[in-house]
C-alpha cells in the first residue's frame, strides 16, 4: 500500500515532468524527449519501490510503541512519539551476535574467495587433461546446487560424530574462550565449504577471458605456476574478488540455517547476530515492531559498509 | 654457441577420435646468431612450431635441442627463450619497466640495481626509455610492440622466438618495424626464429627462409634461392607478388603443349625432365617481357586485359587468343590477383592467362594486341603430380648478388 502511494506520487510529478518537457522541446527543439521522460519515470518509481520499505523501518525503529501502533508505518515520528529507545536496546541486545558473526563470516568469506580463485586457476590456466578439468568443474557446479536444507542433517552428523574438534580447540578454553565457540569455528568450516564452488565458477569465468599469450609469456619470462598467480593472476583478479567478497559476507553473513543448526541457541555465547534477531522483539506481550526494525537495520549495516568499501572494484568487476 | 635443431619434430593434435598432424617430420638447423623466418600459410603449422620450441606446446616425436642439449622435457620457464606474440601479452597491471623487469626478476638472482640499470639499457636502445613508468594501456600500438621486444631483449636469452609481432601494425610503422628489428637482431646476434604469413618479411627479414605448408617443411634456404631455386610448385606460388604463372603441360619431345600454347624446350631441359611428361610450367610475372610483334619462337601473341599501374611497375594481366574468354576471365583474374591467392594464379581455370611485371615506364592498355616474350632461361618446370622442382630458371648466386654493387 506504501509503495503503491509513493509512485502515484511520483507519477504525479512525473506527469508535470511531461508537461514541462514537453513545453521546452518546443522551445529548444532538442535535449529532453518523451523517451527521456519516461525512462526517469520508471526510475524514480522504482527508487521509490525499493527504498520505502527500508524508510518504513527505518522511521518505525524510531518511534515509540504508541507511535508505531497509530501511525502509519512511512510516516515520520512526529514529536512525542520519537525515541532511540529501540535502538539503544537492539544494539545492546546484539553487540556481541555482531561481534561473533563477523568472527566467522570474515576468515569464511575471505578463505572461499581465496581458494575458489585458486581452485579457478587450476581449473583454467593450469596445463593438464581438458577432460579431467571437465569432471572436476562439473563436481564444482553441482555443488552450487545443493540445497542447503539436504545437508542440514549430514553437517550436524558430521560435526557432532566424526569431527570433533572441541579438544583440538584446547588452548582456547585454557585462554577462557566459551566452549560454545566450537560452533563457529565449525560455522566457519562449514560456511567457506559452501562458498567455495560458487567462487570458483565466478573465477573460472573471468580467468576463462584472460589472454591466455599473457600467462604463457610469464611461464617463459621464467615465472612457476605459483610466482604466475601470485604476480599477475591475483592483482589482475581484484575486481572479480570484489564481487566475489561482497557476495559471499552477504551470504554468510545473512545465513540463518547453519547458525540455526550449529549454534542452536540464542542465548549462547556464540551465537551470531542472525540467530539472535531471530528472536528480538518477541515477547508474550506482543511483537515490538520498532524494536525488530533497529535489530534488522543494525544487522544489515555491515553488508552495506562491505558493498560500499568495494563498489568501485565491483562495477567494474560486473562490467567484465 | 646457441644454435637450435629440431629432428624430425612431429605435433598430433588428438580431437575426439581424430589425429590432426598439425606438424609432420620437420628438421630445421638453426645456426648460432641466425634469423630464420618461418613462413606459411594460416594453418601451416608454423605458429605450433614455434610453440613446441617455446615449450607451450608437448612435442608428439621428434626431438628438439638446444646448444646441443635436447630440450623436450625442459619446462617452458627453464629454456632460455624469449618470446614475442602477436598480441604483444604485455602484463596490463604493471608499468612497462614492471613489464620489461618482470623476467629478469623471475629467472635471474640480479639485484636491484642489476635488473634497473638492465632495464633502462634495452628501453633505450628501443627508444622507450622515457615511458618506463607509464601502463601499456597508456600507449600506442607502435610504443607497445617496442615494449614487447624489450621485454625479450631484456633478459639477453639464447633465442628469440617471434610470432609474427608485426601483424598488429599499421602498413607504414610495420616497414619501419621491420627494418629496425633486423637491425637489432643484427646488432645482437642473437638467434632468432621468426613466424610469419607475409611473404615481404619473409624476403626481407631473414637470413634463411623455411616454407611450410600442412605441416611440412617444404624448403629451408635463402630468400633469394627460394625465389629463384624453388624446390617445388608451392614454394615457387608463395614466394613472389605477383605469384608466378604456372601453366598445365604435356611434354611432347621438345615441346611442352598446353591448352591454348606450345612452348619449345632446348636439349638441356629436356634432360632434365626426364621420362615425366605430366608438367607444370611457370614463369615470374617480372621475366615476361612484352614486345610488339612476335618475332621469337617464346612470343605469344595476347591481349591485355586489365593493367594494374604500381608506379614502379604495370601489373598486366593477359589472356591468350583474341577475345572469347574476356568476360568471365576479367573478373577472375583481377579477383584472383586482388584477393591475394598466393598459390598460383592461374592454376585453374586460367590456362590461357599470363600476368606480366613491367616497367612503370612500358605503357599499355587494356585490349592492346601485344606479344608475350617467355625466355627460355626463365622457366621453371615442375613434375605434374608431386609438384617437385624439374628445372628451375639460370640463377648464378655470384652475379645476382654482385650486380647491385656495380
Amino acid at each position: 500500500m506504501t509503495a503503491e502511494r509513493t509512485t502515484a506520487e511520483t507519477g504525479g510529478t512525473s506527469t508535470d515532468d511531461d508537461s514541462r518537457g514537453g513545453a521546452s522541446s518546443g522551445f529548444l527543439g532538442d535535449g529532453i524527449d518523451g523517451y527521456r521522460i519516461g525512462l526517469y519515470a520508471i526510475l524514480l518509481g522504482l527508487v521509490a519501490f525499493y527504498l520505502t520499505p527500508l524508510e518504513a523501518g527505518l522511521v518505525t525503529s524510531l518511534k515509540t510503541s504508541t507511535g508505531v501502533a497509530e501511525t502509519l508505518p512511512f510516516a515520520p515520528p512526529i514529536f512525542g512519539e520519537f525515541a532511540m529507545d529501540s535502538w539503544i536496546q537492539a544494539f545492546d541486545t546484539l553487540g556481541r551476535g555482531l561481534l561473533n558473526s563477523a568472527l566467522y563470516t570474515v576468515p569464511a568469506t575471505v578463505m572461499s574467495a581465496f581458494i575458489g580463485s585458486i581452485a579457478a586457476y587450476g581449473l583454467t590456466q593450469a596445463n593438464w587433461k581438458r577432460r579431467y578439468k571437465a569432471v572436476i568443474l562439473a563436481l564444482f557446479v553441482a555443488g552450487i546446487f545443493i540445497p542447503y536444507q539436504a545437508v542440514l542433517v549430514p553437517v550436524t552428523r558430521f560435526w557432532s560424530n566424526y569431527a570433533q574438534i572441541e579438544g583440538l580447540l584446547a588452548p582456547l578454553w585454557m585462554l577462557g574462550i566459551d566452549r560454545d565457540y566450537t560452533a563457529l569455528v565449525e560455522l566457519m568450516v562449514t560456511t567457506t565449504a559452501y562458498g567455495i564452488p560458487i567462487c570458483t565458477v565466478l573465477f573460472r569465468s573471468y580467468y576463462k577471458n584472460m589472454s591466455e599469450e599473457m600467462i604463457e609469456s610469464a611461464r617463459l619470462d621464467g615465472a612457476s605456476l605459483r610466482r604466475v598467480y601470485r604476480r599477475i593472476i591475483l592483482p589482475l583478479s581484484k575486481p572479480m574478488f570484489a564481487v566475489v567478497l561482497i557476495y559471499q559476507f552477504t551470504q554468510i553473513w545473512n545465513d540463518l540455517l547453519f547458525a540455526l543448526v550449529l549454534v542452536q541457541s540464542t542465548s549462547s555465547a556464540a551465537a551470531p547476530s542472525v540467530l539472535i534477531l531471530s528472536g528480538l522483539g518477541v515477547s508474550q506481550e506482543g511483537t515490538n515492531f520498532a524494536l525488530q526494525m533497529a535489530g534488522a537495520l543494525i544487522t544489515a549495516l555491515p553488508t552495506i559498509a562491505v558493498f560500499l568499501l568495494f563498489t568501485d572494484e565491483f562495477s567494474e568487476g560486473m562490467a567484465t | 654457441m646457441t644454435s637450435l635443431e629440431l629432428d624430425s619434430v612431429t605435433k598430433v593434435f588428438q580431437d575426439g577420435d581424430d589425429e590432426i598432424v598439425a606438424v609432420d617430420d620437420v628438421s630445421l638447423t638453426i645456426d648460432d646468431g641466425e634469423f630464420l623466418v618461418v613462413v606459411g600459410p594460416s594453418g601451416c603449422g608454423k605458429s605450433t612450431t614455434l610453440r613446441m620450441v617455446a615449450g607451450l606446446e608437448s612435442i608428439t616425436s621428434g626431438s628438439i635441442s638446444l646448444g646441443g642439449e635436447v630440450i623436450n622435457d625442459v619446462k617452458a620457464q627453464h629454456r632460455d627463450i624469449a618470446m614475442v606474440f602477436q598480441s604483444y601479452a604485455l602484463y596490463p597491471h604493471l608499468t612497462v619497466g614492471g613489464n620489461m623487469s618482470f623476467g629478469l626478476e623471475e629467472s635471474t638472482d640480479l639485484s636491484d640495481g642489476e635488473i634497473n640499470e638492465r632495464v633502462e639499457e634495452a628501453a633505450n636502445m628501443m627508444g622507450i626509455g622515457k615511458l618506463l613508468d607509464r601502463k601499456p594501456s597508456d600507449l600506442s600500438g607502435g610504443q607497445r610492440q617496442r615494449v614487447a621486444l624489450g621485454r625479450a631483449i631484456v633478459r639477453d636469452p639464447s633465442v628469440f622466438l617471434m610470432d609474427e609481432p608485426l601483424s598488429n601494425l599499421d602498413a607504414k610503422l610495420r616497414s619501419q618495424m621491420r627494418t629496425e628489428l633486423q637491425r637489432l637482431q643484427e646488432d645482437l646476434g642473437v638467434t632468432t626464429m621468426y613466424v610469419t604469413h607475409d611473404q615481404t618479411e619473409a624476403m626481407t627479414m631473414g637470413d634463411r627462409i623455411a616454407i611450410l605448408d600442412d605441416g611440412k617443411l617444404q624448403q629451408v634456404a635463402t630468400p633469394l634461392e627460394c625465389y629463384h631455386r624453388p624446390a617445388n610448385q608451392f614454394v615457387a606460388g608463395f614466394i613472389g607478388e605477383p605469384p608466378m604463372n604456372f601453366f598445365d603441360v604435356t611434354r611432347e619431345d621438345d615441346v611442352l603443349v598446353g591448352e591454348a600454347f606450345e612452348y619449345a624446350i632446348s636439349q638441356d631441359i629436356v634432360d632434365e625432365l626426364g621420362a615425366t611428361s605430366d608438367l607444370v610450367l611457370g614463369v615470374r610475372p617480372e621475366d615476361v617481357k612484352l614486345v610488339g610483334e612476335a618475332t621469337d619462337v617464346h612470343d605469344f601473341q595476347m591481349t591485355v586485359d586489365v593493367v594494374e599501374p604500381m608506379g614502379d611497375t604495370n601489373t598486366v594481366h593477359l589472356f591468350y587468343g583474341e577475345s572469347g574468354l574476356r568476360a568471365d576471365g576479367g573478373n577472375g583474374a583481377t579477383e584472383t590477383t586482388a584477393e591475394s591467392a598466393p598459390i598460383g594464379a592461374g592454376e585453374e581455370g586460367a590456362q590461357n592467362k599470363l600476368i606480366a611485371a613491367i616497367s612503370g615506364m612500358q605503357r599499355v592498355q587494356s585490349g592492346d594486341r601485344i606479344a608475350a616474350r617467355i625466355p627460355e632461361e626463365t622457366i621453371h618446370v615442375f613434375d605434374g603430380d608431386t609438384g617437385k622442382a624439374l628445372h628451375n630458371r639460370d640463377f648464378d648466386e655470384e652475379a645476382t648478388i654482385q650486380q647491385p654493387l656495380n
